[in-house]
């Protein structure tokens, strides 16, 4: 009997394949499975969320309206009177459905925003106000977040949030190690952030004809879009990880939108005199 | 008749492919005993060792999890571990095949733990050269 | 987006890092084996003949390899598709040839020449569960057989 120990050859028990051709055949392989999953969930739950009654989304937002409105920095006053009042003309020229009821809210705050929340609520901050110069741009402002409403936009974007929460997190319980928050969180952001995109799309454009049904034309629509450019400078995120269309495409949607509609000729509406006085 | 037939092809096909790493190995003699009944050895030529990790897609891991709350077997699983244990034979025996030898004996398993949901084997023996 | 770039220079430092370590590591294992080349493993029981006479003393060696973080992902992934994890099998093999070559320096300490009854065994630190570092653990054990002047 004969003992020896023969060279055995390498590569045997391991896979030949480089890892970096095996991992990016799988990481597109995964995002294209996950963006799939999370376009169709999103569509399912937008879809759907449309069908709850407008009185059963104020419900929802009461105890958030409690909350926001509570705050220090929402100051009823003449502002809000003035603001409230533009956006019950605007809503007539929107035809909002009769049970949409908009609130709007002035904040005494720095930033330059404003946004609309479930339940028909409108907050806008001092910042934003400070840098109008006339009604038009705020008119274009309002109109902009009373079709977010009137579009159920909020209520859309916090069923999303449910269902793509929902999902990632069965997602996360399957792939284990840092794998699933990573690469799935990435690309539902990035999938989600397309929808938000299309939605100031659609609101824009419903606010554009908001304007022209009201005031008869829509200069100034743009001094907003102006006013965000002007406080990026050239520093914004790029458009596809970004909630918003960029500024300069959104002036130019406005642009494009006046030359086919003629909507360019007509006298601005000033501001009160007391509209910039604390 | 004939659509039998051509069922029964496709399922060799499909098993043939499946199983294509164990072409050209199934002549190796494997036993877990320190001999191999009947047979004298005449040559030992140490270790050989197959090892694999393996996994399941997420489908079938989601459906263990359910089976899960109920109990019974988790075929999925079951079928993991027996596809690892056989890759793991095979790599093994391709060793022994790669030395000369035409057996493997006192064969043994061992499973370690790397990641959740993955199989990890080896399998190791030493191979001989019988008469 | 800073979460992201965290996540993008953990998976290149893991598989650069992670790449450079394993062919250091196959290179020295390698190198090694040839040197303990004459060193003989076998897992059977039964002594080879001429051996009746010499002493047996227990030698063992084990390691513990963990996995770098682009081989955590990348096995992650392949959990959703399933299939042959590549990432893990060199983490595997080396691990394994890792512990038999530290028995096999140890058999050489004791002046053995050769190893019977091999046998592996995966001790185990962590499951590799969720928020676990991946880790696998290699002891391998055997008599080595040291002959009698």
């Amino acid at each position: 009997m004969e003992y020896q120990n023969p060279k055995i050859p390498e590569g045997i028990n391991v896979s030949q394949e480089h890892p970096l051709k095996d991992f990016f055949i799988m990481l597109l392989g995964a995002g294209l499975i996950i963006a799939g999953l999370i376009f169709t969930l999103t569509l399912l739950a937008g879809s759907l969320v449309r069908y709850v009654p407008f009185e059963l989304e104020q419900q929802l937002a009461a105890s958030l309206e409690q909350e926001l409105v509570e705050t220090e920095t929402v100051k009823p006053g003449r502002h809000q009177q003035y603001l409230q009042n533009l956006a019950d003309r605007l809503v007539i020229a929107q035809q909002l459905p009769e049970a949409m009821k908009i609130t709007v809210h002035y904040m005494d705050g720095d930033e330059v925003n404003a946004f609309a929340t479930l339940g028909g609520h409108i907050f806008v901050y001092r910042g934003l106000l400070e840098k109008m110069p006339n009604e038009n741009a705020l008119a274009m402002v309002l109109a902009h977040e009373i079709a977010h409403i009137k579009h159920r936009d909020p209520l859309v974007a916090t069923g999303r949030g449910l269902t793509v929460g929902l999902a990632l997190m069965s997602l996360a319980g399957i792939a284990d190690s840092a794998l699933a928050q990573q690469v799935i969180s990435q690309v539902s952001l990035l999938t989600t952030l397309g929808f938000s995109r299309e939605m100031e799309r659609a609101a824009d454009n419903e606010a554009l004809l908001t304007l022209k049904q009201h005031y008869g034309h829509t200069l100034a629509a743009d001094t907003v879009f102006q006013i965000f450019n002007d406080l990026e400078d050239g520093q914004g995120l790029p458009a596809f990880l970004s909630t918003h269309p960029q500024s300069t495409d959104r002036i130019e949607v406005i642009d494009h939108f006046q030359h086919r509609h003629g909507s360019h000729q007509g006298t601005l509406t000033p501001l009160p005199s007391w509209f910039n006085e604390p | 008749m004939d659509e039998y037939l051509i069922i029964r092809n496709y399922i060799v096909i499909f098993h043939e492919v499946k199983y294509k790493i164990h072409e050209g190995v199934d002549t190796v003699i494997l036993t877990n005993i320190e001999a191999v009944p009947g047979k004298k050895i005449v040559q030992h030529l140490g270790m050989v060792q197959g090892n694999t990790v393996r996994s399941k897609h997420a489908g079938k891991d989601i459906l263990a999890g359910i089976k899960n709350i109920f109990g019974g077997e988790l075929t999925g699983y079951t079928e993991l571990l027996t596809e690892a244990r056989e890759e793991a034979v095979a790599r093994m025996s391709q060793q022994a095949e790669a030395i000369g030898a035409n057996a493997v004996i006192n064969i043994r398993f061992s499973t370690s733990s790397v990641a959740a949901g993955a199989a990890e084997l080896f399998a190791y023996g030493t191979a001989v050269v019988l008469e | 987006m800073f979460n992201l770039i965290i996540f993008l220079s953990l998976l290149i430092l893991g598989y650069v890092f992670g790449r450079m370590a394993e062919s250091r590591h196959f290179k020295s294992i390698l190198n090694r084996e040839e040197q303990l080349r004459d060193i003989l493993t076998f897992n059977e029981r039964t002594l080879p003949p001429g051996y009746e006479q010499a002493s047996g003393e227990l030698v063992g060696g084990n390691v513990v390899i963990s996995i770098d973080y682009f081989k955590q992902i990348s096995a992650g992934l392949r959990n959703l598709f399933g299939g042959r994890v590549s990432a893990y099998e060199t983490l595997i093999e080396r691990a394994r040839r890792e512990a038999i070559l530290r028995m096999k320096q140890e058999a050489r300490l004791k002046g053995a020449s050769k190893i019977i009854n091999v046998r592996l065994e995966t001790a185990s630190i962590s499951k590799g569960g969720q928020d676990q570092i991946g880790s696998v653990e290699v002891y391998a054990y055997g008599t080595a057989l040291i002959p009698t002047p």
